[in-house]
């Protein structure tokens, strides 16, 4: 077989040959970091358990309200957001590009909002005397490490994904980019939502008085 | 491609509403107030039923090609499983702060 039959529409003298996995690069590499990204949250929930086991007075600061409730918000808020990437990923595969851009917009209004009820959390832990270094309860100060330093990297996951979000936008929209650009972004997005379904629970629910 | 193929809206707001529920079914349990460590079991089982399945239809794995799963899952678990080493060492502080 000839250099030229192998070659499948790529520029002139590049060979290449169809991936094993039926996928872009692009997606495939947005696997592989989503993949990398999993350990790494697991890594700093690990830690997180570590801590708490191994300290005889942690704090159990969370009431239901405001606390579990601000919570359960933020986790309908992240999930609705799925739902609209969902939707518009379906319509950039589907060539309606203005139905695409505006549920595009959906998903990054809704991920604005999380970021603001998550930020309204922290300020308002913040005002109670909560830090990384400090437990105003007297219990373990490993708690205020543990609880910001994993949302605190969700939260940078999901001001990321927006910023993502927007540039994918942006270029799609102009006509850069394609379906694909959305569909490989929306993967990302739908793994910052995947994380979340497993730090509520741990870092909210297991220390809910 | 087989990324071209998946599942309706409906299915899709149909787990949507699926994690709505398992969301509500994590607060009332723990809202019974049972031991920590059963807790914690309960909570990690669904979380990870979530995972899954947000994995297999909203990441749309279930519509892939079949060597993505088995590149990716079966090392991603493994990698969490050698993470699971620690828990002795973690009882273990626990037990020295509690002597001093």
């Amino acid at each position: 077989m000839s250099d030229s039959e192998l070659t499948m529409g790529a520029a002139h003298g590049v060979l290449m040959e169809e991936s094993p996995y039926g996928m872009q690069s692009k997606k495939l590499a947005m696997w592989l970091f989503i993949a990398s990204d999993a350990v790494t949250f697991t890594a700093a929930l690990v830690a997180y358990g570590f801590l708490r086991i191994g300290s005889p007075d942690w704090t159990k600061p969370f009431d239901f309200w405001p606390s579990i409730a601000n919570g359960l918000v933020m986790t309908f808020v992240l999930l609705s957001s799925s739902l609209t990437m969902l939707v518009a990923v379906r319509a950039a595969k589907g060539g309606e590009k203005s139905k695409a851009v505006q549920w595009l917009g959906f998903t990054m209004l809704l991920g604005i909002i999380f970021a603001a009820l998550h930020l309204r959390e922290w300020f308002r832990m913040f005002d109670e005397g909560w830090r990384v270094y400090k437990n105003p309860t007297g219990g373990s100060v490993e708690f205020g490490a543990a609880f910001f330093s994993v949302t605190g990297l969700h939260l940078l996951h999901v001001i990321s994904g927006v910023v993502a979000i927007a540039v994918i936008t942006w270029g799609y929209n102009r006509g850069r980019l394609d379906s694909n650009h959305v569909e490989t972004t929306s993967l990302y997005w739908h793994f910052v939502d995947i994380v979340w379904m497993f730090v509520f629970p741990l870092m909210y629910l297991m220390n809910a008085r | 491609m087989a990324s071209d193929q998946g599942p309706g809206m409906t299915t899709y707001v149909s787990i949507w509403v699926g994690f709505l529920a398992i969301v509500g079914i994590e607060v009332a349990i723990t809202y019974q107030h049972p031991e920590t460590k059963h807790l914690l079991a309960i909570l990690l089982v669904l979380a990870f039923i979530e995972a899954a399945i947000g994995l297999l239809y909203f990441m749309h794995m279930k519509y892939e090609r079949k060597i993505l799963f088995w590149t990716f899952v079966p090392i991603t678990v493994f990698v969490l499983f050698m993470m699971d080493h620690v828990w002795p060492d973690a009882f273990r502080l626990f037990y020295l702060r509690l002597g001093q």
